[in-house]
């Protein structure tokens, strides 16, 4: 077992920029053994991937290594690329986070993985279709020889990395190397690939260094854990040492900001117990059959197909409430919020807030009321003017929605407002390139609640924060509600931060509820089979926990909504009125507890 | 792929109709005409002259009367040039303005790309900063200057290459007006292809490339080039564009006798005829290279197809 595959020592990486020479990496020392699967955790910019990137020689041109990587014996740092060449791709492989841009546009699959047997077993033709097509059955690629003749954006993210994979086993290496590999794909997925990757290190005694910021895949996938910050390793040891006896104060730091989901029913610690209205409060926010509907054009003359992006959406929020929704990729969540602000049209249903309603108002009505109605959107960079500074942006609404004030009192109120999320006032005049994706956040927040809103949708706020910024945003979320009774709706496709931070969750799939009810319910007691298989693929960050856990696999794959199959996947028993446009409906299964029609979870299971 | 070539030319039809459109009354607004010349002719010969040519008739008429020609194929008469239609005029000057133009493509092309593709994978190297240096003298220094210089040495000094002509059109007659004509493609091209090219080199997918232990020859050639060619493929629609329909000042310094004059001639003139004519034949040629330019487009990029 204890095979030396990779020795690493005293590694430094630098990469010269034009604000001198970064330390990327600064001295580490580590190991990977035949059949390990190492983890190495950190947050952005920790160096974590630099580690790697170099064994493979792929440090960027302006960088610098130095020190040892020793792979079976041979030190890659000190070989000419001709021979590193030799080692890469056939010894040792590697898998990246975004398996759209990392494969390449223009070649069909069959052809990239056909060049890794081409040049390294010099195989090619039938023979090398032949492997191919078995790397694909084993990494479960469904249709498998159809994919070889098809082009990347032909396949779905996961199918995607599942080529990657198999790309990278072609020649059986003894490491694989995999960067993040399931960081842009959506949970149930993550799960499929994770499953993957831990039947390859068993089956073929295949190393596996995982770099991942998520503690929950390092619960479930790692033997030993290395934990990163700043270019160096702060601690190392198994992962139950790691999970249960952290010795240094920065794994601790990073445990502790993991929302660790509770399946037993108790309510997450931080929810506020702002009074909710028992009653009378229902007319805060209300959304009644809400529908968005896109054309999709297929050609000049081709009558162009609609996309039910949202397809009949009811709920209701109430004020001081937080409604989580989550939902996968294409699920609509992200369309939903808007459409409820008005940013998109809603094709037909009613939104109505405190009673009247939002939709087809007249512009200056809706303007008025939009100072109560706020959005904090996903990338905090990209939201923000990069040619304003930070305090112009903030100040805005307050132009648009209290012009009366003096600029004098504008500042002022910018100011008290940086200072509530955690911004220093010196910021005001700064750019948000010049500013953290964490403090860039905190301004778009600040910027949504100027105006004391009373409801903000946070549209996947926090998911391009790192696990202390992510949880640092949250409480900051939670206090500001206790603090002016404001409602959320918060939508992210991580369960575990909306687990944290809603009263009631809905969840979506294809424009449509699943099931919709508190928080609590929702993870001791999931009715529904896509809610059951959305919680058991969300990797728990307690290795104990995590091990034991049986996974939910049903049948199908989310598919595209403009296939109407797609919407009985979990009601086949109806497929028969498919044409007829049947979608299941939703019935209140226990008081307050919305479960959508569905067949036995025993018919839905991949046996 | 068929599919999407016959849509994309379908949409060309009614842009083509509405650029005719324009020009032709564009052209019609314009004061003066075919036969003012300096000394006025008598009204009763004008008279009879514009009814042959259809002139007299109300302009609505005439306009019919034009799309229609060209719907079959004619160009119709030239006004001046009453022997010849604008036709079989075009038909004279085109074999040489597009031995010529197609030559000067073809080696702005495979040079520009070369020379791009070197200076990425050397980038920021002294050949590097060189060949930039000397490509972009090709592109500030005007064509007129160029050619002089040129002549004078190569023709004049060394005595190697023919001033000017055509001869029998062997390429020793057609080195020097091609170079003249490439080299400002050569630098556009070159500067394109390097920058998308070093693009294309840090892009994800090359990244993967590498990690495969591909060799570099295989990694651009099979990997990087067709993706960095985007950008250029849209810059070569208007250079073939322009190298297709022939430069004046090329074509009149070397004394080759390419369509670029005909159209200085023409609207000089008021010709109409040679004028719509000539305009007609420029956009139906530009649009099929664009045509192409989109078609190729497809081909670099699968994704595009499915769009």
């Amino acid at each position: 077992m204890s095979q030396r595959i990779l020795t690493v020592s005293d590694l430094t990486v630098s990469f010269d920029t034009d604000d001198g020479v970064v330390q990327a990496v600064r001295g580490i020392n580590g190991y990977l053994d035949r059949g390990e699967c190492l983890g190495i955790v950190g947050e952005s910019g920790s160096g974590k991937s630099q580690t790697f990137l170099a064994a493979m020689g792929l440090t960027s041109s302006n960088g610098h290594t130095n020190g040892k990587i020793e792979f079976k014996g041979q030190d890659l740092l000190s070989l000419k690329k001709s021979e590193l060449n030799k080692i890469r791709g056939d010894k040792m492989s590697m898998i990246f986070q975004d398996p759209l841009t990392s494969l390449t546009s223009h070649l069909p699959i069959g052809k990239q993985m056909q060049e890794v047997l081409r040049t390294h077993r010099n195989i090619g033709g039938r023979e090398a279709m032949a492997i191919c097509l078995d790397w694909l059955e084993r990494v479960q690629m469904p249709e498998a020889k159809r994919r070889l003749k098809q082009y990347p954006h032909e396949l779905s993210g996961g199918m995607r990395q599942r080529i990657m994979i198999a790309m990278a086993m072609l020649c059986e290496p003894d490491l694989l190397i995999a960067d993040e590999p399931t960081t842009a794909l959506d949970v149930t997925i993550q799960a499929e690939i994770l499953d993957i990757m831990d039947n390859l290190r068993r089956e073929q005694g295949t190393a596996i260094a995982l770099i991942t910021h998520d503690m929950g895949v390092v619960a479930r996938m790692c033997d030993r854990i290395q934990v990163m910050r700043h270019g160096e390793y702060v601690e190392e040891g198994s992962v139950e040492d790691i999970f249960y006896n952290p010795q240094h104060e920065y794994t601790n730091m990073l445990l502790d900001s993991v929302p660790h989901i509770d399946v037993t029913g108790a309510k997450p610690s931080k929810v506020s117990k702002v009074a909710i209205y028992e009653d009378g409060g229902r007319d805060f926010l209300r959304a009644e059959d809400l529908r968005v509907e896109f054309k999709v054009a297929r050609g000049m003359f081709a009558k162009p197909a609609i996309l039910r992006a949202v397809d009949g959406v009811s709920f209701d929020l109430q004020a001081g409430e937080t409604l989580g929704i989550v939902g996968e990729s294409g699920s609509g969540k992200s369309t939903l919020a808007r459409a409820v602000l008005q940013l998109i049209p809603p094709t037909s249903g009613t939104v109505s807030w405190l009673g009247s309603p939002l939709n087809n108002i007249q512009k200056d009505e809706l303007k008025a009321k939009r100072r109560d109605l706020q959005i904090v959107f996903q990338d905090p960079l990209a939201s923000l003017d990069p040619s304003k500074p930070i305090g112009a942006s903030i100040m805005e609404p307050l132009t648009v929605f209290e012009s009366q004030l003096s600029k004098a009192e504008m500042r002022e109120r910018v100011n008290e407002v940086m200072l509530r999320v955690g911004l220093n006032a010196s910021f005001i005049n700064r750019y948000p390139h010049e500013l953290s994706g964490g403090q860039n956040q905190r301004v778009g927040i600040a910027r949504a609640i100027i105006t004391k809103p009373k409801l903000v949708i946070c549209d996947e706020a926090v998911s391009a924060l790192d696990v202390s910024i992510q949880s640092q945003i949250i409480d900051l979320l939670m206090d500001l509600q206790k603090e002016f009774g404001l409602s959320f709706i918060f939508i992210s496709h991580d369960l575990s931060v909306v687990w944290e931070i809603s009263h009631r969750i809905l969840v979506l799939y294809l424009g449509t509820v699943v099931e919709l009810t508190d928080t609590s319910s929702l993870f001791s007691n999931p009715q529904h089979p896509y809610t059951q298989q959305l919680i058991s693929s969300v990797p728990l960050p307690d290795p104990k926990i995590e091990r034991k856990r049986q996974r939910i696999k049903l049948v199908g794959e989310m598919s595209s909504p403009m296939d109407p199959a797609a919407r009985l996947r979990f009601l086949p028993s109806k497929m028969h009125l498919m044409k007829d446009g049947y979608i299941p409906k939703l019935e209140e299964r226990f008081p307050g507890h919305f479960v959508a029609e569905h067949d036995d979870i025993s018919e839905l299971l991949i046996s | 792929m068929i599919k999407y070539a016959f849509n994309r030319l379908l949409t060309t039809i009614p842009v083509l109709w509405i650029a005719i459109t324009v020009c032709f009354f564009i052209l019609r607004m314009a004061p003066g005409g075919p036969f003012d010349g300096d000394r006025p002719l008598p009204e009763a010969i004008k008279a009879n002259l514009a009814a042959h040519y259809n002139l007299d008739k109300p302009l609505i008429e005439q306009y019919f009367i034009y799309v229609g020609n060209v719907l079959q194929g004619n160009l119709g008469p030239s006004f001046t040039t009453p022997d010849f239609t604008v036709s079989e005029q075009l038909a004279v000057g085109l074999p040489y303005t597009l031995i010529l133009g197609g030559a000067a493509f073809f080696v702005s092309l495979v040079i520009g790309v070369a020379i791009g593709v070197y200076g990425a994978l050397k980038r920021n190297s002294y050949p590097d900063h060189i060949l930039a240096a000397i490509v972009l003298m090709g592109l500030v220094v005007p064509g007129f200057l160029v050619a002089p210089i040129l002549q004078l040495i190569f023709g004049l000094k060394l005595n190697w290459l023919p001033v000017g002509g055509w001869g029998d059109g062997s390429i020793s007659y057609l080195v020097l007006p091609v170079t003249v004509l490439c080299l400002p493609h050569i630098a556009r091209i070159s500067r394109l292809t390097r920058g998308s090219m070093i693009e294309a080199l840090n892009s994800n997918a090359i990244r993967t490339a590498y990690s495969k232990g591909l060799s570099d020859t295989a990694i651009v050639w099979r990997h990087a080039l067709r993706p960095a060619m985007m950008p250029v493929l849209s810059y070569l629609g208007p250079a073939a564009g322009f190298l297709l329909t022939g430069s004046l000042v090329v074509e009149s310094i070397f004394g080759i006798p390419g369509i670029g004059r005909y159209f200085i001639n023409a609207a000089l003139n008021r010709d109409y005829g040679m004028v719509l004519g000539t305009v007609v034949f420029y956009m139906v040629l530009i649009m099929v290279l664009n045509l192409l330019v989109d078609i190729f487009y497809a081909w670099l990029d699968p994704r595009v197809r499915t769009r």
